[in-house]
């Protein structure tokens, strides 16, 4: 782990948009303290304090026990985890499709590193001393966790553990009489704790004196933890190994510690505190040597090779993990570092301004590929998509460009009203048509009529010279051949053939159902929040009414609505299959919530800003995308993220609709398997897991967010 | 030549130019608390306006009902021969004819100092890119302050602020210069450069209708000076005649107050 | 006066604009369209429905709440429902159960966490945030699965079993805690707890009068709830005297029952109109102005032209869309009564209330919880405990917000005008941090109330479950549902008006 330093030149970047005004004030740094001055302020600061302090490291240890003993505890079945990554995570995508998938996670690696590369803030990055200091503490808790941990127990050839003779257990030693009086011992422990903290305070030599009292203290709190150590030989019902063996078995995990506390220990005392201090790494480093650590291990150490291929269980213990999983991760490692290097390149160019657009472009565009394109394999028919689709996106692309090209010249005036408003009613009258059944008319005719529709309203908002209209134009036919080429992907049939009506299950779906549910909510949360906040009565109690309605109902009823009867409400021969129906429920109850997150962004917009945005003479539609959205949607940024994650969470949910999702994979799928009969805990302790590692990093990302725009402080 | 007889010869020359805001009995309420009371005023082409008050006599609310920020409800107002009326095109019209400044600057914080000023002018004006930003670079020049362009406004001082404002009306190139107690939120050393620019402006020959408190800039630049009172216009002079010889008794304890 | 301020105007006539360029007409058209719209959306979706419905010959009807249900709940006030509006109501009653105490629960957990987090101890503070960190990011759903899983590995149920045995049960079929039931009389007894009420806010409002009159201590709080206490006590034992309580439901539900769907129809459209009429009024009182009536602008005129048109919807859906809502309005309103009335019947003499330890008993060959006691069954545990764990993490997150958002300033100030610590704290910090907190701890209740459906995930018989039992055996899926959002809509009201009470006295606190 070598220091790189923090680069000087990202601090100087061009002028950060609109932080001026809010100016962070920096927090004069506090020297460091000295550990037994830190002790003595954060945790013996008096006698309630030190009470506090005793019973709570207790409670601690006994839950990194607890926790500890039943994650490594040999009558857990990891090896059902293991053996199911691919259930897990993608359920049952064909195997030899597989390259789609990884297809699939190289483009978000590529796209990843290069937004970060390119966008995000360089920052200061990690300090040294916090580095070392987490090098440090993570050596430290590893080697509590080995000594807190309970010996391994003695299990037999056919890997089940050994048990206890009951008429055996207890006895009269030491360790027996601990056993059964532990909670006594602990209790007077905690006693003569609060009683030394009371008499040292009593004498004022705690917080004044030398070091004595608190050593004695620390002692005290040492034999406690030593209590709890030697009394966990006697509990249980199965035999132990003795401790100096099950010491030496984690021979493994003690050179980790080591490895980790001598690192971060050669940190600290290789540098003074103001070295420490001031030399800072940047964040992406430490996390692509961490992933590396992790993908150079996967080549290197017996992770063992497991595996649910064709019915059959593979259960290969000695070995490195499969190639079919080391291969395709290093490959993501290597193509992320390179462009994320690449995106940091660019960006010294100059060039990230001028790719912010184009790249955010993309990351919407990404899903609708990834999942219709790549993963869905869609089987073009082509002599329809020569005869029909084609002509069709090419006369909605030229006859929608010739009228947005003559309804955003600068003088049209009323005649641009009157042809936007025959289109509107042409829309309407699709419909309708669809509805009495007048004339036959293709779905995605309709839906680019409405597009245009709604595009010609607004066109005279964004007129302009021939420049900006040739851009206009260029945008349309983009939209148009993106809609339509969609459009007809969805249209054809997949050649890959999946059990369940999902192409993909576990974590696939969770991630997809998120993202799209995301993308189909935020602009109807934008809209409605627009119109809650809308001086227009009729469009503020429509929203409100939308609003309050979902907010008032459980996730499960809505979901239960879209997926067993929704298809009632459609007309004749049309049907939504259950991960659609499910989609689209969600996105309709995020949107809800998101208009909310929304709605007080807009509130922080102050009134000026409307005043002179109207003083100046911006039509409705200019003054919201110019002015009022640009400055909501910044407020609301933390609070967007906060819904972002409410409904990655929320997605478990489709489980309970019976979709294959990676909460019912451990719950239901891998608990059913022969091998596995009952297993469970294992799984939903996995899934948690990866549901926590994902929500805790966007809501950590939040509160950096939030602590830069300065929307939480008062 | 008496006072009289210059207001005489200034009534006669102000009599031939077009009329620019013609208001006529224009009454405004909130609720039941009426805030516009009867307000008939003509002001003329090239006319520097300084609308004096006590707080909350209505001088904004009035020059806010001149570009629609508020909807008068009985009487006329008409700018530059178009009449006020529900009529959007009237209003969008008299909205890039009639430049507002007001005492908060109102700048758009998540844009720089040049698209503060480019924004209207391309989208409401529909003017060139390239032209825009012309026009900004030198109505930032013309206010003083061509250095700030790629700035942002929460990076400026107030008085630099204020006179992005300025910038930013004037380059919808309008008619008529509204003011609405454009230095009052600022500290003393900076209300000299904004009142230096809008002196400038009055001389360069635009409309103003400047609601101020600062009486050297009314004394020395203002054609015409009207004092209002509980929403209505009490008085109405030349800055001579109404400074040392006011008529009204609710103007002199005015001017007795602050001077 | 200088001339040139003589209007000019007298010659031209003011000119209305054509209705496409009014800025009023526009926006209402606006309006008006999207209403239209939507209004057709949902048409074009009913008709839908109703078109595929009766294509397969279903028809929408509630008959099947009072036809009965082949199966048993795990748990409730009825285990054994005879129809299947019965089990709804068990279903309810469970939910709502499950809501209040996890709402007690979570409130208390999370202001302990919360104040933790603040603690200047760092091992406390660190344990309450790794806490939150750890629960608010695991999806609740799996959080109630995992506790699920968990529950099932605890001992089998036995005799003579603890932790506490006879108190507390812990086994593989849940918890069983003591239970308070509601007996007979509780009712009538409830008649004296309120006089007790009124009296007493009298008493404490007297000697909070005496207090302002005279500075000294007359602790208002204290005599209120000695006064309630008093009541409390006389009704435990004279609590029968109001046995001819019920009579007076009964007579009124008697009445209730006898009223013709056309009263009920008139009077609901007379209604709606005197809400139309009162709107309008009001609206056009506020554009009085001293000077007489304002001129109407035209935006005013649209709104009260809609408040009108409003009024005329809802007498022609009372009339037309829906004749049959009146009845079922009369029937439903006997039935509420005649329940109330028995509640109150003559002869419930016995305790108000009374408290029951949990017991095992043994029928078959395996022993269970007892009816005696309040059990969770595994089910119910992982519900209630996944609730409260995972919405106290959120309430603590709130209420550390709220206290760090009261200004240190407030505490010196009070300490400068020489307030003891428990004034302080109860006069100027907590009503303040308390209005901060209220409204996300409004919504944090009503999440929980939300999420106590994903007992479905776990058998515990909820309204969902139950909803989803239901559906099952009768294929009123579109009926359940409705059922579903009606009675979670209505929590949610009840949660949010309670909540608004509340916001709106801490404004006047504030003031
Ligand atoms: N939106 C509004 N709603 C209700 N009353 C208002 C509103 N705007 C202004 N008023 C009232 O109208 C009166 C005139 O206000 P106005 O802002 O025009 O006064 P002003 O002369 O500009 O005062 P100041 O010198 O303090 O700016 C005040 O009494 C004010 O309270
Ligand atoms: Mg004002």
């Amino acid at each position: 782990m070598t220091a790189t330093m923090g680069d000087p030149a990202a601090g100087a970047g061009p002028v950060e948009p609109w932080d001026g005004e809010r100016g962070p004030a920096q927090k004069p740094e506090e020297p460091s303290l000295s550990a037994g001055e830190w002790l003595g302020r954060n945790l013996f600061s008096s006698p309630v304090n030190s009470l506090l302090t005793v019973v709570f490291s207790l409670l601690v240890l006994l839950a990194v026990r607890g926790l500890l003993n039943f994650t490594f505890s040999e009558e857990r079945t990891w090896r059902a985890v293991k053996t199911n990554m691919r259930f897990l995570f993608t359920h049952a995508y064909p195997q030899d499709q597989y390259a789609r998938i990884w297809v699939c996670v190289g483009a978000i690696a590529v796209l990843s590193g290069l937004s970060v590369g390119l966008l995000a803030r360089a920052g200061r990055g990690i300090s040294m001393k916090k580095l070392s200091m987490n090098l440090m503490a993570t050596g430290g808790v590893i080697a509590l966790g080995i000594v807190l941990r309970e010996p391994s127990a003695i299990v037999d050839d056919e890997g089940v553990a050994l048990h206890r003779d009951a008429s055996a257990a207890g006895g009269d030693s030491f360790v027996g009489w601990l056993d059964a009086n532990a909670f006594a011992v602990l209790v007077v422990l905690v006693l003569a704790n609060v009683a030394l903290a009371v008499w040292f305070h009593l004498q004022g030599t705690y917080l004044r004196g030398g070091p004595e009292p608190r050593t004695a203290h620390g002692a005290l709190v040492l034999v406690s933890v030593g209590v709890l150590i030697v009394q966990q030989y006697a509990t249980g019902e199965v035999v132990r190994e003795s401790f100096a063996d099950a010491m030496s078995d984690r021979a493994w995990w003690w050179l980790a510690a080591a490895l980790l506390a001598g690192a971060g220990a050669a940190l600290w005392l290789g540098l003074g505190d103001a070295r420490r201090r001031n030399t800072f790494v940047p964040a992406m480093y430490v996390f692509f040597v961490g992933a590396g650590v992790m993908v150079l291990s996967a080549w290197v150490y017996p992770w063992g090779h497991y595996g649910f291929l064709e019915g059959e269980f593979i259960n290969e213990p000695g070995r490195t993990v499969a190639m079919t999983t080391k291969l395709p991760w290093t490959v993501m490692l290597v193509l992320l570092v390179a462009t994320f290097e690449l995106g940091r390149v660019l960006r010294a160019a100059g060039a990230g301004p001028k790719l912010r657009v184009p790249l955010n472009l993309l990351w919407v565009l990404t899903p609708f590929v990834l999942y219709w394109a790549v993963l869905r394999d869609p089987d073009l028919d082509w002599d329809h998509v020569l005869s029909t689709d084609l002509p069709m996106a090419v006369f909605f692309a030229a006859f929608g460009g010739l009228v947005v090209w003559f309804l955003a010249h600068p003088r049209i005036g009323e005649a641009g009203r009157v042809i936007a408003v025959v289109l509107v009613a042409v829309a309407a009258l699709n419909w309708v048509a669809a509805y009495f059944g007048w004339y036959p008319m293709l779905q995605k005719a309709r839906i680019s009529f409405l597009l245009l529709a709604v595009v010609a309203l607004l066109a005279h908002n964004f007129a302009g010279d021939r420049a900006q209209r040739m851009k206009l134009v260029a945008v349309w036919v983009a939209t148009m051949a993106v809609f339509h080429w969609l459009v007809t992907l969805v249209n054809s049939p997949s050649t890959v053939d999946t059990p369940t009506d999902a192409l993909i299950g576990g974590f696939g779906i969770t991630l997809i159902v998120a993202v799209f549910t995301l993308l189909l909510a935020f602009p109807m949360g934008v809209l409605l929040a627009l119109a809650r906040t809308s001086k227009l009565p009729i469009f503020r109690v429509l929203s409100t009414a939308y609003i309050e309605v979902f907010r008032g109902v459980p996730l499960i009823t809505v979901l239960f609505f879209f997926t067993l009867i929704f298809n009632l409400f459609l007309p004749d021969n049309m049907t939504l299959v259950d991960i659609a129906g499910a989609t689209i429920g969600f996105s309709l109850f995020s949107a809800a919530y998101l208009a909310e997150n929304v709605r007080g962004g807009l509130q922080a917009v102050r009134r000026g800003q409307y005043e002179a945005s109207d003083a100046v003479g911006f039509t409705t539609v200019q003054r919201t995308l110019f002015i009022v959205l640009p400055q909501a949607l910044r407020v609301s940024i933390p609070p967007l993220v906060g819904q972002v994650i409410a409904t990655f969470k929320e997605t478990s949910l489709l489980a309970i609709v019976g979709i294959f999702d990676f909460l019912r994979i451990a719950d239901k799928v891998i608990s059913a398997q022969s091998e596995f009969l009952g297993v469970k805990r294992e799984g939903l302790l996995f899934v948690s897991f990866i549901y926590w590692i994902f929500a805790y990093n966007m809501s950590k990302h939040s509160q950096r967010l939030e602590k830069r725009l300065g929307v939480g402080e008062r | 030549m008496s006072v009289s007889d210059a207001t005489t010869a200034l009534t006669e020359e102000l009599a031939a130019r077009d009329d620019m805001i013609v208001c006529e009995g224009v009454n405004k309420w909130f609720g039941d608390f009426q805030a516009l009371d009867g307000i008939t005023a003509v002001i003329k082409e090239r006319e520097v306006v300084v609308v004096l008050g006590p707080s909350g006599s209505g001088k904004s609310t009035w020059i806010r009902c001149i570009n629609r920020l508020e909807a008068h409800q009985e009487g006329r107002i008409v700018i530059d021969g178009v009449e006020l009326t529900n009529d959007l095109r009237n209003i969008e019209k008299i909205r890039s004819e009639v430049g507002m400044v007001f005492q908060q600057f109102n700048l758009f914080p998540h844009l720089t100092v040049l698209d503060n000023i480019m924004l209207a002018p391309i989208w409401v004006r529909k003017k060139p890119k390239g032209e825009a930003e012309e026009l900004a670079r030198s109505l930032l020049e013309r206010v003083g302050i061509p250095e700030q362009a790629e700035k942002y406004p929460g990076q400026l001082s107030g008085g630099q602020q204020q006179r992005v404002a300025i910038a930013r009306a004037l380059a919808m190139e309008p008619r008529i210069m509204l003011f609405d107690e454009p230095t009052s939120a600022l500290d003393p050393e900076m209300i000299k450069e904004v009142l230096d620019v809008m002196k400038e402006l009055a001389t360069s020959g635009m409309t103003m209708m400047v609601v101020t408190h600062e009486m050297g800039f009314a004394r020395e630049v203002a054609d015409r000076v009207i004092f209002m009172e509980d929403g209505q216009i009490v008085e109405t002079g030349t800055p001579e005649h109404f400074f040392t010889n006011p008529q009204e008794e609710r103007t002199k304890l005015f001017l007795s107050q602050i001077l | 006066m200088s001339n040139t301020d003589q209007a000019t105007l007298a010659a031209t006539q003011s000119q209305r604009p054509p209705f496409y360029r009014d800025v009023t007409v526009v926006k209402w058209l606006a309006q008006v369209f999207t209403l239209l719209l939507v209004v057709f959306a949902l048409f074009f979706l009913t008709t839908q429905a109703l078109e595929n419905l009766d294509r397969q010959g279903i028809e929408i009807k509630y008959d099947f709440l009072s036809i009965g249900l082949g199966s048993d709940l795990r748990e409730g006030i009825d285990t054994d429902p005879d129809t299947a509006g019965r089990a709804l109501w068990a279903g309810a009653v469970n939910t709502l159960r499950i809501a209040a105490g996890g709402i007690v629960a979570a409130t208390i957990l999370g202001v302990l966490i919360g104040v933790g987090r603040l603690s200047s101890n760092w091992i406390v503070s660190r344990m309450c945030s790794v806490f939150i960190e750890t629960v608010r990011n695991i999806p609740l759903l799996v959080q109630i699965v995992f506790i699920w899983a968990l529950v099932a590995t605890f001992p089998d149920v036995e005799l003579d079993q603890g932790p506490i045995n006879g108190l507390l049960h812990v086994s593989n079929k849940g918890v069983s805690v003591p239970r308070v039931h509601i007996d007979d009389g509780f009712y009538q007894w409830l008649i004296f707890i309120a006089a007790g009420w009124l009296v007493g806010s009298f008493v404490k409002r007297r000697q909070e009068r005496r207090h302002d009159a005279t500075g000294r201590d007359t602790y208002p709080v204290l005599s209120f709830l000695a006064v309630l206490a008093v009541f409390g006590a006389v009704g435990w034992v004279a609590h029968p005297i109001f046995g001819w309580v019920g009579a007076i439901f009964d007579f009124i539900g008697d009445g209730f029952s006898s009223l013709t769907p056309v009263i009920v129809q008139v009077v609901l459209s007379l209604a709606a109109l005197a809400a139309a009429a009162w709107w309008i009024r009001r609206f056009l009182a506020r554009l009085r102005t001293p000077a007489g009536l304002m001129k109407l602008t035209d935006d005013d005129k649209f709104r009260i032209i809609f408040a009108g048109v409003g009024a005329l919807a809802v007498i022609a859906f009372v009339l037309v869309g829906w004749p049959g809502l009146s009845s079922w309005i009369i029937n439903s309103g006997t039935d509420l009564l005649g329940v109330i009335a028995d509640k109150f019947g003559d002869g419930r003499t016995g305790r108000p209330i009374d408290i029951k330890a949990p017991d095992v008993e043994q029928v078959g060959r395996f022993p269970n919880p007892g009816p005696a006691g309040l059990n969770l069954t595994q089910g119910g545990a992982a519900v209630f405990f996944g609730v409260v764990l995972y919405t106290a993490s959120f309430i603590a997150e709130i209420v550390r917000g709220g206290i760090l958002a009261v200004p240190k300033g407030q505490t010196e100030a009070a300490q400068a005008v020489g307030l003891r610590r428990v004034t302080m704290l109860r006069r100027v910090i907590l009503p303040q941090a308390f209005r901060v907190i209220l409204p996300p701890l409004g919504n944090q209740y009503l999440n929980l109330t939300k999420n106590t459906s994903l007992a479905i995930a776990v058998g515990y018989s909820d309204f969902v479950q139950v909803g989803q039992i239901v559906y099952n055996q009768t294929g009123k899926t579109l009926e359940v549902i409705s059922l579903w959002m009606l009675f979670y809509l209505a929590c949610s009201l009840t949660i949010s008006v309670v909540v608004n009470f509340f916001n709106i006295r801490m404004k006047i606190v504030e003031r």
